[in-house]
């Protein structure tokens, strides 16, 4: 990947804390809605409907220990991968298992204050990123190797094929209108050379608008 | 009153999280020699609208719908929405004007911003609009997309993986094979394990076994006994083999807070 262009503030490690800092700030701030206005977690209803088992006094164990081992996990293994995983890292651990924590220790005021939130999550976040960038100038950076760099980026590109027709063939194993819309826009986009997975899509869209899908 | 207050702190927290993902998803293009922010899901799903502004667009509107469902339904934005939503309308926007994807969403820059202001506008729209969507429109979302997505994840990501580790010499394909196992048994999918093999097996076979490899090694190590711990999966795996858990493995578990069952 471009050595050349890879380079200043946007590419350089110390920006990194500083974009995990407004991601999390964000994150955590959309928690603070959700316990203050019961709506915006960033996060999926199973692993919300934890937190909220917590506020409604069934104790927040399940949602502290559920957040803060993905956190874990994930800050251990972004850096060695190159990709922070902000679904385990920040959404579930920032959002969930550290929102968790407090409120199990009877520490309301992150949550109910929306600076403070902001402020709180700015926090975490830096810290985390500045983990993730010190724990890869002992591994990666320190070393004379791109470790395979180009082979996951090769899996990567190669990956992303797959999407099209596996959207074909969900959709036609929904409903025969909706396999037939989704076949027919990949049809027309691999015909005028674009990606297959967006007219796959767009067809499956509008037979299902026209034709809903029959719900058992 | 109150929608006023949640559209202006949507507003704020819309341009924070658009900016962090945005700047974090172009990043993933350059990694691992530079530090991205995102999911290995979301770059192969970049990858697959292969810069194409239309593809973009329509693999985020799909995945809007059912978020849309679910914060109408429950409160929650889901993952979505900053793994699929944010990081592929940026990039539409982008590419709208210029096709060349290393000046639009592989430029962090780029991405940041444009990213934040499609922050504003999704988060912003999400959560301050009650009104149900179409039905229709959020079957297609859970029906179609949804398993698709799923399949890309497992298991059609963990085999291209596989191929390219073991295509890339003998070393890397060990490396890759055994903790792509460990990890989908551990971590439920064997994506991240195959990286690290790779990047193991790669790393001995360009310096050998010095300070920094080892060092990795010990930090894989420990990530998978650590994964496993918090997991459960010690417990599950002693359940499987009828071995009786003993008690000061349930204490243990129960002092970091979780509860496992006999």
């Amino acid at each position: 990947m471009g050595e050349l262009t890879a380079k200043g503030f946007w590419y350089s490690e110390w920006a990194f804390p500083l974009f995990v800092a407004c991601l999390a700030s964000g994150i955590f701030a959309g928690t603070h809605l959700y316990y203050v206005y019961h709506i915006g977690a960033f996060n999926d209803i199973a692993i919300v409907a934890m937190l909220e088992a917590g506020i409604k006094g069934g104790g927040y164990g399940a949602a502290a220990a559920f957040g803060a081992s993905f956190l874990f996990a994930r800050i251990l293994e972004g850096p060695l991968v190159g990709i922070l995983d902000i679904g385990g890292s920040l959404q579930t651990g920032i959002g969930i298992g550290v929102p968790a924590l407090m409120l199990g220790a009877g520490f309301t005021a992150p949550l109910t204050s929306f600076p403070l939130a902001l402020v709180t999550g700015a926090l975490l976040g830096f810290v985390i990123g500045s983990i993730i960038i010190l724990i890869r100038k002992y591994t990666i950076n320190a070393a004379n190797s791109t470790f395979g760099a180009d082979v996951m980026m090769g899996a990567g590109n190669a990956a992303g094929r797959y999407l099209g027709p596996l959207i074909v063939i969900s959709a036609i194993m929904a409903s025969i209108p909706v396999g037939l819309g989704a076949t027919a826009g990949a049809a027309i986009f691999y015909y005028y050379n674009k990606p297959i997975a967006g007219g796959a899509i767009i067809g499956a869209m509008i037979l299902g608008a026209i034709f809903p899908i029959p719900t058992q | 009153m109150v929608t006023l207050m949640i559209i202006l702190k949507s507003i704020v927290i819309g341009a924070l999280v658009g900016f962090g993902v945005g700047a974090g998803a172009a990043r993933m293009f350059h990694a691992p020699n530079v530090q991205g922010m995102g999911a290995f899901r979301t770059f192969g799903e970049l990858n697959a609208c292969a810069g194409d502004p239309i593809s973009h667009f329509s693999f985020g509107l799909g995945f809007l719908f059912n978020s849309w469902a679910s914060v109408v339904g429950a409160g929650a934005l889901t993952q979505d929405v900053d793994h699929r939503v944010i990081p592929n309308w940026a990039a539409a926007i982008l590419l709208w004007k210029n096709k060349n994807v290393e000046e639009t969403l592989h430029n962090p820059k780029r991405m940041a911003i444009a990213g934040a202001a499609v922050g504003v506008v999704v988060v912003t729209l999400l959560n301050s609009t009650a009104t149900a969507i179409p039905e229709s429109m959020q079957l297609v979302a859970t029906k179609v997309l949804v398993p698709a997505a799923n399949w890309l994840i497992n298991p059609i990501m963990p085999i291209v993986f596989w191929m390219a580790a073991m295509d890339a010499g003998k070393r890397t394909g060990i490396w890759g094979t055994v903790l792509g196992g460990m990890s989908h048994l551990v971590m439920g999918n064997a994506v991240p394990g195959i990286v690290l093999g790779i990047l193991i097996g790669k790393g001995l076979d360009d310096s050998g076994w010095n300070k920094i490899t080892k060092t990795m090694l010990v930090a894989v190590i420990l990530l998978f006994v650590l994964s496993g711990f918090f997991r459960a999966f010690d417990v599950a795996l002693l359940k499987s083999m009828h071995v009786e858990i003993p008690d000061w493995l349930v204490q243990l578990h129960e002092t970091f807070g979780s509860a496992v069952k006999k």
